[in-house]
């Protein structure tokens, strides 16, 4: 009996185990757009289509790093300033009045991007614009641009390699930035981009296979240009219509297993052997895991009085408050008592109030110095000048 | 015509002394002699050694006309020539190239590193004095009731790294309670954990315990007739001791188990119950930062209350706290008042109960409470994170507002801060009610009490024992383990990283940040094991704060991985136009010096 019921113990112990490792506590999400100009509008409708989703689901913008290269919404050329739509109906302006754009413009460079995976940033940076992910945090990267074999363009100017998104995924790793990681790519040839990835916990996807073009899924004429991709687009038909909420428990399996290369038009990639478990145990794994936010919240009972409830807690701060006040007093008797008997030898010890750092003047000193060295190399060169000029003038 | 001469140009090349249409000029027409002086004087340099002239004289008796041999001083400046460009590019060239593409990379302890992090370097232990002081005891009889107990103390351990050592208080030690955490960071000698009072008292069955809140002490009274005789080797008290103590650390022991086994099991004894309430509490608590900023936050949707007494509410219950926890982290204060607060539009909105005659939010919509979108409150101040806490005050038409599931006015949102639900009383105006304009430091009161509470909740203190400043010094010892591994870990990550990535560059800043990190790692280990927890604690925040440094350096970014193809690629259309006609001339001069060579040889034989 109790060989059984320690085999029982231990065997809860070991589905508390599993159950704790299989946690996250947060939720990150990078969201990436690379290419630049005004044809390009779907990649920025893509990424801000996937911004409003996973904003939808819970992951406030504190954790979503949003990189737009080009500003869409007040091109000059858009015929609807100040919106941007992801589809011909604009039903959806995804611009719309809450958004929080991190990196822009010329900042969206591949060093910010490897900088901002590894975190490896200039101490002066806010934390909006870092990642500030943990070993429990679940981050979803998603990427879209113009790429090739094994790279995938930034703004038209400079490109990463897999290997260097290998090795930055690598280095998250190796400093527990993520628990489980969530790559999302669209782009042409966009299933090479995940193929150098070596570290562990990650669920890669991409939109075609080598030597095969992701499409734009449809223009919008009043606007000019394809307003969306088709991979991004049946992804999101997916997000949109399905997982609905928060607490929806539809799993990767069900997003992959949705993908249609009929509408499609190229061959989707999913890479599983880099998660524990692999393919079996990355579908179980839900959607709302990397597209929707944790937070369980812990609402205090105030009627419990288990040691470390709210109830004995306060008690001991109580405590801890009066204790304090008391010395406060014990000290200010202390102080009065020394000001009383100020003539005695110690209060010349006894620290004088430092009087108020007030700005100070820049020192005056040295200014006439540097003038006087000014106006001698002025001088000098203008002595020079007029020198060359008399002689060059008696020489001719 | 031109082509042939171009095509002969080029076979001129091959080596001296085989000219095998020279030497044949039998095929040769007078067109092609012609063409032959052209091309003997445009090559003037590729005279042949001296043996060759008299194939040369033939080609003079052939052709009209026919080079004048090479001057040795014209010899001898192509020669100049050629070893100037060389050295040129041997002694300038060359460095330059070599010093601006390598990258410079320090060299690392790895192999230290690396048996920091695999935890060879240092096993930590906690060794715990506890002293006891037993004023009404015999000397004798205590130190033989010190002796069991402690015997008692160790059968009852199953976790060697975390033990109790038992002292004899002296009598001039027992200022028990006046440091708060009983810490001294430069202090020899090991801190005091705990004192234990032993005091007779009649009228008793068996021993009693009775632990001080507000100081490190537990009182244990025991009957005086059960003092242990120093012949039997186990006693009641003794017993009773040790039990107690073991329960006042259990759950620190199964914590710090926990943190050094990496998070995957516990002790054996572990109650399923404590080992998950360890894992919810270090899931929710705040990762170890130097600094946490702490941002109070008054939110109302409506225009009242506009203003409250912080600066006192702060400073009478949350600077106590903060006070007795600064040895393990620095904390700053913000706070805010922010009027016309709403919910997010999606946020489900507050119900009226009937039965609770109040509004309720359902548990489950608690985490849309807040509103992050629109409400300004992850300030990006410096570099520590934040901590929230927000003081939310509702309208009046939806005051009272509670938690429907048990009445709860507060809450906290793991890994972020706490929110506290103030409903103040109401001044009624005539037409209508409305919130106070202000908030006093007695209204503040409970809000920022289950503040400090909630703070000491994100900070992962444990919960039991029932005593402050014994939880604190806990959490000291808990901080410092965790920091040693992180830090230690943290070494190891740098190591790896260091042989898998030999692109990226390793400054000199980051070997010294390296070596002050296991300096100060040596330092918290030797420290936890001579029981000196605070000292401990110090120099692991400091080794965490050098490893966190020299992992993040700036200018460690692999800038772009190059495959060799693209390496062959930016390098040939510039060194091939180049090194051509420089390595070809070389050649030439090395042969021609060693065809010299040769000929002397000869003419000396």
């Amino acid at each position: 009996m109790a060989l059984l019921s320690r085999f029982l113990q231990a065997f809860a112990l070991l589905f508390l185990v599993i159950a704790v490792s299989a946690e996250h506590t947060s939720n990150w999400a990078v969201l990436v757009s690379t290419s630049r100009f005004w044809f390009n509008y779907r990649h920025l409708a893509n990424v801000l289509s996937l911004y409003r989703t996973v904003k939808r689901l819970g992951i406030p913008d504190s954790q979503i790093i949003l990189m737009l290269p080009d500003d869409m919404a007040c091109n000059p050329r858009n015929a609807f300033p100040g919106t941007v739509y992801s589809n011909a109906d604009r039903a959806v302006d995804l611009y719309g009045d809450n958004i929080e754009v991190d990196y822009r413009g010329y900042e969206v460079t591949v060093e910010n991007f490897i900088r901002l995976l590894t975190d490896r940033l200039d101490e002066d940076v806010p934390r909006s614009k870092r990642l500030g992910s943990d070993a429990g945090s679940n981050v979803l990267v998603y990427m879209t641009g113009h790429g090739g074999d094994q790279f995938l363009k930034f703004q038209d100017a400079e490109e990463i390699g897999a290997w260097d998104l290998a090795d930055a995924f690598g280095q998250m790793w190796e400093k527990k930035r993520y628990h489980e990681l969530l790559f999302m790519i669209d782009t042409c040839q966009a299933n090479t981009m995940y193929t150098h990835f070596y570290s562990p916990n990650i669920v890669a996807t991409g939109s075609s296979e080598i030597d095969q073009s992701s499409y734009s899924h449809h223009a919008d004429n009043d606007v000019g240009v394809a307003v969306i991709d088709r991979w991004t687009y049946y992804v999101l038909e997916f997000l949109e219509t399905q997982v609905t909420s928060v607490t929806s428990k539809l799993n990767l399996g069900d997003l992959f297993d949705s993908y249609d290369e009929s509408k499609i038009h190229s061959q989707p990639g999913v890479r599983w052997d880099l998660f524990p478990g692999g393919e079996q145990e990355g579908r179980l794994r839900t959607v709302v895991d990397f597209f929707g936010n944790v937070q369980n919240v812990e609402v205090e009972n105030a009627n419990a009085t288990e040691p470390g409830s709210l109830k004995e807690d306060l008690a001991e701060i109580a405590r801890l408050v009066e204790k304090w006040q008391k010395r406060d007093e014990e000290y200010a008797d202390v102080l009065s008592a020394r000001n009383t008997t100020d003539d005695s030898p110690t209060a010349s010890l006894h620290l004088k109030p430092k009087g108020r750092v007030g700005p100070t003047k820049m020192a005056e000193d040295g200014s006439w110095g540097k003038r006087l060295v000014g106006i001698t190399v002025v001088g000098a060169c203008t002595a020079i000048w007029i020198a060359g000029s008399v002689l060059g003038r008696k020489s001719v | 015509m031109y082509s042939r001469v171009s095509m002969r140009a080029w076979s001129l090349t091959s080596p001296p002394g085989n000219f095998p249409h020279i030497s044949n000029p039998r095929q040769d027409t007078l067109l092609w002699s012609t063409k032959h002086v052209l091309i003997m004087t445009t090559k003037t340099g590729d005279q042949g050694p001296p043996q060759d002239l008299a194939s040369h004289a033939d080609i003079k008796s052939s052709a009209k006309s026919a080079p004048p041999p090479e001057t040795p001083a014209a010899v001898q400046t192509r020669f100049r020539v050629i070893a100037a460009f060389w050295a040129v590019i041997i002694f300038l060239g060359f460095p330059i190239w070599w010093k601006t593409t390598s990258i410079y990379r320090a060299s690392l302890p790895i192999e230290e590193m690396v048996d920091w992090a695999d935890g060879k370097a240092c096993r930590p232990v906690f060794p715990l004095d506890i002293h006891l002081a037993a004023p009404s005891m015999q000397l004798a009889e205590a130190q033989h009731l010190l002796r069991t107990t402690q015997h008692t103390l160790d059968d009852l351990n199953e976790f060697a790294a975390h033990h109790l050592r038992l002292k004899l208080a002296n009598d001039s030690t027992t200022s028990y309670g006046e440091s708060d955490l009983g810490t001294d960071v430069s202090g020899e000698v090991a801190d005091t954990a705990l004192t234990v009072r032993l005091l007779p008292q009649e009228d008793l069955v068996g021993p009693r315990s009775e632990l001080h809140a507000a100081a490190t002490q537990l009182d244990v009274f025991y009957p005086p007739n059960q003092v242990p005789a120093p012949s039997s080797s186990n006693s009641p008290i003794s017993k009773f001791i040790a039990e107690e103590l073991q329960g006042l650390y259990g759950e620190e022991k199964a914590t710090i188990a926990h943190i050094l086994s990496g998070h995957t099991a516990g002790l054996a004894s572990t109650s399923p119950q404590l080992a998950e309430d360890i894992s919810r509490r270090l899931r929710r608590s705040m990762k170890y930062a130097e600094t946490y900023h702490l941002s109070f936050s008054l939110f109302t949707p409506g225009s009242m209350p506009s203003s409250w007494d912080i600066e006192a509410a702060v400073k009478e219950y949350v600077s106590p706290l903060l006070k007795a926890l600064s040895p393990i982290s620095d904390f700053t204060v913000d706070t805010q008042v922010q009027l016309y607060a709403n919910f997010a539009p999606t946020a489900p909105k507050p119900e009226f109960d009937e039965a609770e005659a109040a509004w309720t939010l359902r548990k489950e919509d608690l985490s849309a409470f807040v509103n992050a979108a629109e409400w300004p409150l992850n300030p990006s101040i410096g570099s520590g994170p934040t901590i929230n806490f927000i003081l939310y005050v509702p309208e009046p038409s939806q005051s009272p507002l509670i938690v429907k599931e048990n009445r709860a006015s507060s809450w906290i949102v793991p890994q972020w801060g706490g929110v506290f639900l103030l409903n103040p009383t109401l001044s009624t105006d005539k037409t209508s009610e409305s919130n106070p304009a202000h908030l006093s430091r007695d209204a503040l009161g409970p809000a920022f009490m289950t503040f400090s509470h909630q703070l000491l909740t994100l900070l992962g203190t444990p919960s039991t024992p029932a005593s402050l400043p014994l939880r604190l010094q806990t959490s000291i010892r808990i901080r410092a383990a965790t920091l040693l591994l992180s830090a230690s870990s943290t070494m190891g990550s740098l190591a790896r990283l260091t042989e898998s990535l030999p692109s990226i560059p390793i400054p000199a800043t980051v070997a010294t940040s390296v070596s002050t990190t296991i300096s100060h790692l040596g330092s918290t280990c030797s420290n936890l094991r001579e029981g000196r927890f605070g000292a401990a604690l110090a120099s692991a925040r400091v080794a965490e704060t050098e490893a966190e440094r020299s992992f993040f350096e700036k200018s460690m970014v692999g800038q772009v991985y190059f495959p060799d193809e693209h390496k062959v690629a930016v390098y040939l259309p510039l060194l091939g136009p180049i090194g051509v006609p420089l390595v070809v001339g070389l050649l030439k001069e090395v042969k021609r010096i060693i065809a010299g060579r040769k000929a002397k040889r000869a003419a000396a034989s």
